[in-house]
C-alpha cells in the first residue's frame, strides 16, 4: 500500500485535510516511545487504497522539539512514498518556510496551497504554474472546505505517485551552526521563489473592531468569558431535545420489558438486568452523549473561526503560572458543564504534555451535577447563609486544587525549558466549515457514546449486585456487609459507611450520589431506579430526614467535600484515558485525586467536630 | 531599543535577535528574522505584544520581545 504524509504548520488545514480523506478509518495513536500524538489512517480511490499520516504540527524542522524530530526521521527514512506540503496561500511568504525546511530532506513532494478561498478576498493572486516549474514539483491551488478540490488533490496523489518529483530548487546551505545564516538563506530562497508568483503588498494592519475589543486587555477578558458562557447556554439548549429523548428511555421502556419478561417467566434477576439496567444505561449514554456532542459542535465553532487564539492570548498571563498555555481556559470552563466534554475538548491543546496536564487541573473543576447536589444536601443541614460559605469554600478549594495540581503534575509534564512564553499567531478569522465541525464532533461523541454503553452497563451491574437483596431490606446486600466492615476505617476519614458508599457513587457518576443517598438512608427505592436520575424518584424531604437522623453536620460537610473534588466520574476517567493514551498517567492522576479527597474529607470532618 | 518599547501602530524593523538556540528557533520559524519590518499592532501592560509581519497577526509574549533588539523603520 502506498503511503502519504501531510507536512504543515498549525493552522495551515492539515487535519481538515487529514480528517476529509480518511473519515472515520483513522487511528490515533502515540510515536513509539513518545508522547506525540500519531494519526494514521486510509483512503480508498478508483479501487487502490492508500495510508496517510498526518505528522505532528509544528512550524519548523530544526529539530527543537520530539515533533520535530519525529517528523524528520519520518521523511529520512522514506516512509512516506509522497510528502504532501501545505501551506497557507494567504500568508504564502511566511508558511512557506515549512517547504524551505523540507527541502534539505530530498523527498518526493507536492506542495498544496490552502486557503485559496482566503487569499482570493485578500485580494492575492498566486501564479501557480510559474511556481511549479521553478520549484520542479506540482503545486495544486485548494480550498480544504471545499468538497470539489478533493478529487484534483487524489488523482494529483495518484500521478504523482506513479511519476514522483522532487524539489529542483532547495535553500543554499551555509555553515549549518549558525542559525541566523540557515534562516536568512532559507527566507531569500523564498523570496527568489515567490518573486513575480505572488504581489504581496505590506499595507497597514487594522485590528478590526471586533479583535480591537476581544483583544483589549479588560473589556477583552469579560467578553471572553461571557462568549464562553454563551456557548455554554447554546450548548445545553442544543443538547436539550436529545437528553430528553434519553430522559423518556426508562420510561418507556422499564415496565414493559419487565411485565412481559415476567409473564415469560424469567429469572428475577435477568428483568432487573433488561428492565432496569439497560434503559437507565442507554439513558445516560444518550444524555451524555447528547450534551458531548452540543459542547464539541460549539467549541469546534469558536476553534474554527479563530476566536479561541484571542482567547489563549488573553489568559496566556494567567495561566503560564499553572504552566499551562492561554488555550487551556476554553476547557477549564467547559468543566463547570461536563467534566467528559472537557476534557475530549483538551484536542486544542498543541502538545501531549500541555493537554494531559490541562486534563489533570480539569478536573478539579466541579460540574453541573455536583452544583445541582452540594445545594440540596448542604440544604438539610445549615441554614441559607452557612450554605452559600459552604459554596463559597468549594469555589475557593477549586483553585487551590488546580494550583495544588499544576505544582504536583506540572513539573513532569510541563517541564520548565518546554514552558516557553507564548509565540503564536492569531488567524485571521474564517468562516466556519460546518460539515467540517458537525463531522469531528459527531465522530467525537459516537466514540464516547459507545465506550459509555459498555463502561456504564459494567459498573451499573456491579452496583446492582452490590445492594442486590432478595428481602428487600439493605442490611442484607453486599453494600452494608462491606461498609460496615470497613466503616471504622473510613470512619477516620469522616464518613460512615453510608456515606462512604455515595463517595463510591460519586466516582461512578456524580449524577448518582443522591440516588445512593437515598437506598442506603431510606432503603425503599432500588438504588438503580435513582441512580441515573439525580432528582427523579428521591424524596428530599424524607431524605433530609432520615439523614440527620443518622450522620452530623461535620460528617455532611466532610462528605460534600469528598464528592466535590473526588475523581470526577468513570466515563471522564475513559475520555481523559482515550485522549492521552496513557493509563500510567491516567491512573496516577485518579490515585492523586482519590488520595485528596480522603485527606480533605478527613481534616474537614476533625476541624468541623470542633466547632459543630 | 527593545520591541516591548516599541508603542501601537509604529512600523518597526528587526535588528538583532538574542542568541538562545531553542528560542531563535521558535522566533525564525514563525517568520521574524533580523531585517523583518513589522508594525506593532498592539501593547498593552502585562500583556503579549501582538505585531504584524509577514502577513501575519503574531502575539509574542513580553519576556521573549526583551530579547529582540530592534529600530524604528519609517512612518
Amino acid at each position: 500500500m502506498n503511503s502519504i504524509a501531510l507536512l504543515g504548520q498549525p493552522n495551515s488545514g492539515k487535519s481538515t485535510v487529514f480528517n476529509h480523506l480518511t473519515g472515520s478509518r483513522q487511528h490515533v495513536g502515540n510515536w513509539p516511545g513518545k508522547t506525540v500524538e500519531k494519526k494514521d489512517g486510509t483512503f480508498t480511490y478508483n479501487n487502490e487504497k492508500y495510508s496517510i499520516t498526518d505528522l505532528p504540527g509544528s512550524y519548523g524542522l530544526s529539530g527543537n522539539s520530539d515533533e520535530e524530530v519525529i517528523t524528520e526521521k519520518f521523511i529520512k527514512d522514506g516512509s512516506a512514498d509522497l510528502v504532501l506540503v501545505l501551506v497557507d496561500a494567504s500568508q504564502l511568504e511566511r508558511s512557506m518556510f515549512m517547504l524551505a525546511e523540507f527541502a534539505q530532506l530530498d523527498a518526493p513532494a507536492a506542495l498544496i496551497l490552502n486557503m485559496m478561498d482566503v487569499a482570493k478576498e485578500q485580494g492575492v493572486t498566486i501564479d501557480t504554474e510559474l511556481l511549479s516549474e521553478r520549484l520542479g514539483i506540482p503545486v495544486l491551488p485548494f480550498t480544504a472546505a471545499d468538497d470539489k478540490d478533493y478529487d484534483k488533490l487524489k488523482s494529483l496523489i495518484v500521478s504523482e505517485l506513479k511519476d514522483p518529483h522532487k524539489l529542483i530548487s532547495v535553500p543554499e546551505t551555509g555553515s549549518n551552526d549558525d542559525i541566523k545564516d540557515a534562516v536568512n538563506s532559507k527566507y531569500e530562497w523564498i523570496s527568489k521563489q515567490l518573486d513575480g508568483v505572488c504581489e504581496t503588498k505590506q499595507k497597514e494592519y487594522k485590528l478590526s473592531k471586533f479583535d480591537k475589543m476581544i483583544t483589549s486587555p479588560r473589556k477583552g477578558k469579560i467578553a471572553c468569558i461571557g462568549i464562553v458562557l454563551l456557548a455554554f447556554i447554546v450548548s445545553m439548549f442544543a443538547a436539550a431535545p436529545i437528553m430528553g429523548v434519553g430522559a423518556m428511555i426508562p420510561k418507556l421502556l422499564s415496565e414493559p420489558i419487565s411485565n412481559g419478561l415476567s409473564s415469560l417467566n424469567v429469572h428475577p434477576w435477568l428483568i432487573s438486568v433488561f428492565s432496569l439496567i439497560i434503559p437507565n444505561t442507554l439513558y445516560f449514554c444518550v444524555a451524555m452523549g447528547g450534551f458531548v456532542l452540543a459542547v464539541n459542535i460549539v467549541f469546534g465553532y469558536l476553534e474554527e473561526v479563530g476566536f479561541l487564539a484571542r482567547m489563549a492570548y488573553q489568559f496566556d498571563g494567567v495561566l503560564s503560572r499553572l504552566g499551562l498555555q492561554g488555550k487551556a481556559v476554553a476547557p477549564m470552563l467547559m468543566g463547570f458543564g461536563c467534566t467528559i466534554g472537557a476534557t475530549s475538548g483538551t484536542r486544542v491543546m498543541d502538545n501531549w504534555g500541555q493537554k494531559m496536564l490541562t486534563m489533570a487541573v480539569v478536573w478539579a473543576v466541579p460540574c453541573a451535577s455536583i452544583w445541582s447536589i452540594i445545594p440540596v444536601v448542604s440544604g438539610m443541614f445549615f441554614p441559607a447563609w452557612a450554605m452559600a460559605l459552604v459554596i463559597l469554600g468549594i469555589l475557593v478549594y477549586v483553585f487551590f486544587m488546580m494550583w495544588v495540581v499544576s505544582k504536583i503534575f506540572g513539573k513532569k509534564l510541563a517541564p520548565a525549558e518546554t514552558r516557553t512564553g507564548m509565540i503564536m499567531e492569531l488567524p485571521p478569522y474564517h468562516k466556519p466549515h460546518w460539515k467540517h465541525i458537525f463531522k469531528e464532533a459527531g465522530f467525537k461523541s459516537l466514540d464516547i457514546f459507545k465506550r459509555a454503553l459498555r463502561t456504564v452497563f459494567i459498573i451499573s451491574f456491579i452496583f446492582w449486585l452490590l445492594q442486590y437483596t432478595s428481602t428487600g431490606n439493605i442490611e442484607d446486600s453486599l453494600l452494608y456487609k462491606i461498609g460496615t466492615a470497613i466503616e471504622p476505617v473510613t470512619k477516620f476519614f469522616g464518613m460512615g459507611w453510608r456515606t462512604f458508599a455515595g463517595f463510591i457513587g460519586s466516582a461512578f457518576a456524580k449524577e448518582s450520589v443522591l440516588g445512593v443517598l437515598n437506598s442506603v438512608f431510606v432503603g425503599e427505592h432500588s438504588m438503580l431506579d435513582a441512580t441515573f436520575g439525580a432528582h427523579s424518584g428521591v424524596d428530599s424531604a424524607t431524605l433530609a430526614e432520615s439523614m440527620k437522623g443518622v450522620i452530623s453536620q461535620a460528617e455532611a460537610l466532610a462528605f460534600m467535600f469528598a464528592i466535590t473534588f473526588n475523581v470526577p466520574c468513570v466515563m471522564a476517567l475513559s475520555t481523559t484515558y482515550r485522549e492521552s493514551h496513557s493509563l500510567k498517567w491516567t491512573a496516577k492522576v485518579a490515585a492523586f485525586y482519590i488520595v485528596c479527597a480522603l485527606l480533605l474529607s478527613c481534616i474537614v470532618y476533625h476541624v468541623a467536630s470542633i466547632f459543630l | 531599543m527593545k520591541l516591548s518599547e516599541l508603542k501601537a501602530d509604529k512600523l518597526g524593523r528587526v535588528c538583532a535577535l538574542g542568541s538562545d538556540t531553542h528560542f531563535l528557533n521558535r522566533i525564525t520559524s514563525i517568520g521574524l528574522t533580523e531585517g523583518t519590518v513589522f508594525q506593532v499592532v498592539r501593547n498593552d501592560r502585562k500583556m503579549p505584544v501582538l505585531i504584524y509581519a509577514r502577513q501575519t497577526l503574531l502575539a509574542l509574549n513580553r519576556a521573549d520581545c526583551e530579547k529582540i533588539e530592534i529600530e524604528e523603520a519609517g512612518a
